[in-house]
């Protein structure tokens, strides 16, 4: 009676989540094996294929430029999650509290996250630009720079201004998943510890953190992977100058592709990416839950 | 009345605080405010000025003499209207079907158990780790065997690959906020599976499939990447594209950029307005169960 009941309990699971299974290994899972093979080989997708093995693989994993470029990826990825997370994390606290005006602000706050990243990229690339743009000019009559101010065309402060425009566009994600989180937290707890004694700052750090660390723990790892990988605002903002400063390994992979014509490569490129990524999320996972316990 | 003094220190203390604290996050909100606002009325501003204007310095906040030439212009020099018209159709082509199969694939996993449940909950969230761009190679690949570089049909089949994850993932959060003693009752009524499906929960879930399908339609509408690899015409373009590559090679025309940029707002802004609730709730759903 009972293996009756799990047999048809399973049947109707496949049911309802079969065509989604089917489109998933058609349009994910078989472009991906799809992509490692084509990492194994010398092609020009058209009639040319020569298997070649790892030799993509050692090729890439011997270039200090490969590695300089996972670096710069690396590090964009890093700033960007820990602005989007403190920033986000803050504007979640601040507009959660019984404030006038809190409603008002949410949705200001929200406002970037509806933006194309194409139209993020564009707007700010405009106010940046050194002879018409609006930065430029109030840095000059501010008498902070003499001359104009070419913020994407220095390597020492393109890095910063995607970084800046990022987190422009991807705190309010962070802020929405943050106070979805705090909506489940039960206002007693909030009760109790100010009848402990404890500030605004203490109830964050005793009450409001650790209930928030799993949501945390998601975003960060999310958030991680989406802009480890990130191309659009990147791309039309600097397209990886000045001089490789801000270079991604996105980039890197479409230019090697599409301009290079270096397919294999390029592909190798991105399953060196995949094993990244999931070893990041890996330790994120075991380093969080460790400290939550 | 020695302790009535502490307990009025301790009030104003209290007093004090937050006020410390409102001042605190009223000065941190207008400072969000400003970063947000500022690019919004420089593109305004710049798409209300000629073409001579833009490059006058000092630039102009507030356009002496505002013109809608640059919302006009950006209709008569490119194929506007197709871009909008291409975007609309890829994309809600992509939503509506990545929507359907995502509300069956969440209801199956939040109703029943079955061998690989698990992997397939697991498989959803390693799709988010998969760098899109490693996708680029081989789907160029298939689409050159099947003829569909350069085709919108192919820019549905990939939108709906990557909305299907986040969909399913969403919808899932949603059935499970939904009583699974709805199901049995129904069940104990004699209604068959997919009878309590269609006519007991999926009505219930609406407002999560309202949230999936706004957020598939968002993430649609705002691809560029693949976009640019896939479609060379500009008649095909997408507006994300569209705009994208109105940076010219030699003169850019700001005011018809931020125009367009404009338009291409105009739809998630109206999105926004109508459907504020549901996107809110859809994520709350989505983020906080498990």
């Amino acid at each position: 009676m009972k293996s009756a009941f799990a047999k048809r309990e399973s049947r109707s699971g496949y049911f309802f989540t079969g065509p989604a299974a089917l489109l998933m290994l058609g349009l994910v899972v078989y472009p991906l094996l799809y992509g490692f093979f084509i990492s194994t080989q010398k092609t020009n997708l058209i009639d040319t294929w020569k298997f070649v093995g790892f030799k993509y693989y050692r090729q890439l994993l011997t270039d200090p430029a490969f590695f300089a470029t996972l670096k710069t990826t690396g590090l964009f990825a890093f700033c960007v999650v820990l602005g989007n997370l403190c920033v986000g994390l803050l504007l979640a606290v601040i507009v959660n509290q019984k404030i006038p005006l809190a409603n008002f602000f949410k949705v200001i706050l929200m406002l970037p996250w509806l933006f194309p990243e194409v139209v993020v990229a564009l707007i700010w690339k405009w106010l940046f630009n050194p002879l018409f743009g609006l930065l430029a000019h109030v840095l000059m009559i501010t008498n902070v720079t003499k001359v104009e101010y070419d913020l994407l065309g220095k390597e020492s402060s393109a890095f910063a201004g995607v970084v800046f425009v990022c987190v422009w566009k991807g705190y309010p994600i962070v802020m929405l998943m943050m106070l979805a989180g705090m909506k489940s937290i039960p206002q007693e707890r909030y009760e109790a510890a100010s009848i402990d004694g404890a500030n605004k700052w203490q109830q964050f750090t005793n009450v409001t953190f650790p209930a928030l660390t799993p949501i945390i723990l998601v975003s960060a790892i999310l958030e991680t992977a989406w802009w480890f990988k990130h191309f659009t605002v990147i791309w039309l903002m600097t397209a990886g100058g000045p001089s490789g400063s801000t270079k991604v390994v996105s980039i890197d992979i479409y230019m090697q592709a599409f301009t290079d014509f270096n397919f294999g490569k390029a592909a190798a490129e991105s399953v060196i990416v995949l094993i990244i990524l999931m070893s990041v999320s890996f330790i994120y996972y075991k380093v969080l839950r460790d400290e939550t316990e | 009345m020695k302790q009535n003094r502490v307990k009025d220190g301790a009030m104003s203390n209290v007093k004090i605080n937050t006020i410390v604290t409102r001042t605190a996050s009223y000065s941190v909100l207008l400072l969000m405010t400003i970063l947000i606002i500022i690019p919004i009325v420089w593109m305004i501003s710049t798409s209300l000025k000629g073409e001579a204007v833009i490059y006058n310095t000092p630039p102009e906040i507030f356009p002496s003499h505002p013109t809608l030439d640059g919302f006009r212009q950006v209709w008569v020099s490119h194929p506007f209207f197709a871009y909008l018209r291409n975007s609309f159709l890829v994309v809600s082509t992509a939503t509506f079907f990545s929507v359907c199969v995502s509300t069956f694939a969440g209801y199956g996993i939040s109703r029943f158990n079955f061998r690989g449940r698990g992997f397939y909950l697991s498989f959803l969230l390693a799709t988010q780790l998969f760098p899109s761009i490693m996708l680029l190679i081989p789907y160029y690949k298939i689409f050159m065997v099947f003829g569909m570089v350069d085709h919108l049909s192919g820019l549905v089949i990939i939108y709906i690959s990557f909305t299907i994850p986040f969909c399913t993932w969403m919808m899932r959060g949603y059935f499970s906020g939904i009583s699974k003693e709805l199901d049995q009752a129904a069940a104990i009524d004699g209604a068959s599976r997919t009878r309590i499906f269609r006519s007991v929960i999926l009505p219930l879930a609406l407002p999560g499939v309202a949230a999936s399908a706004i957020y598939a339609f968002i993430a649609g509408w705002n691809e560029y990447t693949f976009a640019m690899v896939f479609i060379n015409t500009d008649e095909k373009k997408t507006v994300s594209l569209g705009i994208g590559q109105l940076i010219g090679e030699y003169r850019t025309f700001w005011n018809e950029l931020m125009a367009g940029s404009f338009f291409a707002l105009v739809p998630m802004l109206l999105i926004f307005i109508f459907f504020n609730r549901y996107l809110v709730s859809g994520l709350t759903a989505g983020a906080v169960k498990e």
